[in-house]
């Protein structure tokens, strides 16, 4: 993954689960989570999500004339549910609307999944939801 | 090698085989196509476990060891791995789904074994009343209960079956959920009770109470304090001395001499190196997939098409459950940490729901993993990502409750399993080829049980609620059952009402294959219960 892909892929994770009180995406260790999976069970899906984060920086340009992590929260999140929605503005290898649900899911895997899995950091999200753990 | 008898798989059915089988004195094996895997190795593992599945499996079936080929409505073909929906696997493991299950111990209603008599046989259907009623199996569910070990309300159990002796345990201390769930029927007029589990309420059986963790269905326990196989039967058929558990033991064949008697098993090693064991009697207990596998694998010259079979019997009517549910948004908190989880039930829409054929158990559900949560349990009008996601699983994930239950399947003979022509596993045996439906009957009942899912929960005090109805489709699964039933009548049947196969003095099925119908509630102690019987008379004509 170029520096560039690995950026707005920060940026979608983010998108996906955004900061408040409470760690977003990223700052839960899902980057870590995703990249132990390039190695081992999404190690088949490395192209896949290479050429969709190609095709939304593209889609970033083309409708604001800027990278899509330089755009504003709102911004983001109105891109990802245009795609989500089928509307592209450039062409796409595949679906687009394929490629936000993929990773909406291992988004939710690295966040809400367990930390030995890599995300969900000091069980970030399972403290803020109330999920506890004992033997 | 030569033994007594030999017994294909080691979960709920195979379990009691060996027992019964090794303490009256009989010299058995048993061939167990999974690993023999500690608490450690099954893991925690919220993306790789038998309740939520992302990826391969950590508790068998192994990714490597083969697919299974799904057929669709259209008739297209897809190869399913072990993992992945379509596949309707079980744990496959020592102890089988036992060793990781919810363990719920529900008997069968007696109108569950006459349910072609009780309502008729829908048009297109194979709905059979079974050989056996319920008070055959009563004294054997006694057994099981006691044996392998239930916690349970005698009393409230009492209304709805009759009941020899009470549960050796009483049921686990009632949480939020049921609380909620009582005030709710109470309004409603339903009557509820304790869900029966094969759970350690106290100590018992020498080992531990349950620790009320939250990671039980799906996963191993900590305080080995869930009953199954592993942990009971199978240590006492292997305390006798006189049983061998073989793990990573395929059985390819069931071999037979010319006058159709069966001599042994042909079983493949990890390595792929054949077998063959000798044995005066074989017992299939490997699921009702597999254990219809293995008898269309294994043809001979009476029996072009598996044992068994000449009457095209094997492998039809496969069927499981039909889940129906409702989730509700409660105004107080409803989750309270402590596992199970499934707690208060309600048997009143079991059966006589007017104009429906059958119906079923309503209970709440397991502590609920996280991301499973979020994947199944959210209300369908809310974003599935982005900021108010995120605050919905923070504010909701202790108020949302989910209720709901394994609905009677209406069998369907086209609903079937049969060996696939071309696809092979990796030690070169046909896989199973799975078709069919429910029969379409079967989503009625499923849609009625989903609204009273729902109805149960706004009376319990859920500010919104919303249905999951049961979709159109296989449903095997955890509760494979049906592909080798039981009956009198060779043409319609595979066993007879003892479990041996028909035409066959030596041939036994103890897995939930025998099942004519699957009951409204879940099947493991039924398998249990008829395991005992069909062994115990075994044993007895011996």
């Amino acid at each position: 993954m170029t520096p560039g892909q690995a950026a707005t892929l920060g940026a979608v994770v983010d998108t996906i689960v955004p900061t408040d009180d409470h760690p977003s995406g990223t700052e839960a260790g899902v980057l870590d989570y995703l990249a132990g999976q390039f190695g081992r069970d999404l190690a088949g899906l490395r192209a896949f999500y290479e050429a969709g984060l190609d095709a939304v920086e593209a889609e970033a340009r083309e409708r604001h004339g800027t990278g899509f992590p330089e755009l504003p929260p709102g911004r983001r999140e109105e891109l990802l549910r245009a795609l989500e929605a089928g509307d592209t503005r450039v062409p796409w290898p595949f679906d687009a609307a394929a490629f936000v649900e993929t990773v909406v899911g291992h988004v939710m895997e690295g966040f809400y999944g367990d930390p030995g899995n890599g995300g969900n950091r000091d069980a970030a999200s399972w403290r803020m939801i109330g999920f506890e753990v004992r033997d | 090698m030569r033994v007594d008898a030999v017994v294909i798989g080691s979960g709920a059915g195979g379990g009691v085989a060996a027992a019964v089988l090794a303490e009256a004195g009989k010299r058995v094996l048993v061939l167990e196509r999974g690993r023999d895997l500690t608490f450690a190795e099954i893991g925690r593992d919220h993306l790789r476990n038998h309740r939520l599945t992302r990826y391969p499996h950590r508790s068998g079936p192994d990714y490597e060891d083969g697919p299974r080929v799904a057929v669709d409505a259209t008739g297209g073909e897809h190869l399913v791995r072990p993992h992945e929906p379509g596949f309707h696997g079980n744990a496959t493991l020592v102890g089988g789904g036992t060793r990781l299950y919810g363990a719920q111990a529900w008997r069968f209603l007696p109108a569950d074994f006459t349910m072609a008599s009780t309502y008729g046989v829908p048009a297109g259907s194979s709905l059979a009343d079974w050989p056996i009623g319920y008070d055959d199996l009563e004294p054997f569910y006694e057994r099981a209960e006691w044996e392998i070990g239930v916690c349970g309300d005698h009393a409230a159990g009492s209304r709805h079956w009759r009941r020899a002796k009470p549960y050796p345990m009483s049921p686990l201390p009632e949480g939020l959920q049921a609380a909620a769930l009582r005030r709710g029927a109470t309004a409603l007029g339903w009557d509820v009770l304790p869900v029966p589990l094969l759970i350690n309420s106290v100590p018992y059986g020498g080992r531990a109470a349950c620790t009320r963790c939250q990671h039980c269905v799906g996963f191993a326990c900590p305080a080995d304090a869930k009953n199954g196989s592993h942990n009971t039967v199978l240590s006492r058929a292997l305390a006798t001395g006189r049983a061998r558990l073989l793990p990573e033991a395929v059985a390819e064949r069931v071999e037979c001499d010319p006058s159709g008697r069966v001599t042994g098993v042909r079983w493949v090693d990890r390595s792929g190196a054949r077998h063959v064991v000798e044995a005066e009697v074989v017992i299939c207990a490997a699921g009702a997939i597999e254990t219809a596998r293995l008898l269309q694998n294994s043809p001979t010259r009476r029996e072009p098409h598996g044992l068994g079979n000449n009457h095209d019997q094997v492998g039809r009517h496969l069927q499981g459950h039909a889940y129906a549910w409702a989730l509700g948004e409660m105004d107080e908190p409803v989750h309270d940490g402590l596992g199970p989880g499934v707690s208060l039930a309600t048997l009143d829409f079991v059966h006589h729901n007017d104009g429906l054929v059958g119906g079923a158990m309503l209970a709440d559900e397991f502590t609920v993993l996280p991301l499973a949560f979020w994947a199944r349990n959210l209300p369908p009008d809310l974003p599935r990502w982005g900021a108010r996601n995120k605050q919905y699983m923070r504010d909701n994930y202790r108020r949302v409750m989910r209720v709901g239950g394994p609905v009677q399947e209406i069998p369907d003979p086209e609903a079937r399993t049969r060996p696939d022509p071309r696809v092979r596993d990796r030690w070169g045996i046909p896989v199973a080829r799975l078709s069919g439906t429910t029969h379409p009957e079967t989503l009625r009942t499923g849609d009625f049980i989903a609204e009273r899912a729902r109805e149960w929960l706004l009376a319990s005090g859920a500010r919104r609620a919303w249905a999951a109805r049961a979709p159109l489709g296989l449903h095997a699964g955890q509760h494979q059952s049906g592909t080798c039933r039981m009956g009198d009548d060779e043409r319609t049947s595979v066993v007879d009402r003892w479990g041996r196969v028909h035409g066959h003095d030596n041939l036994y099925v103890a897995d939930a294959s025998v099942h004519v119908t699957n009951g409204g509630v879940n099947p493991v102690l039924t398998i249990m219960a008829l395991a005992f019987r069909t062994v115990e008379r075994l044993c007895a004509e011996w």
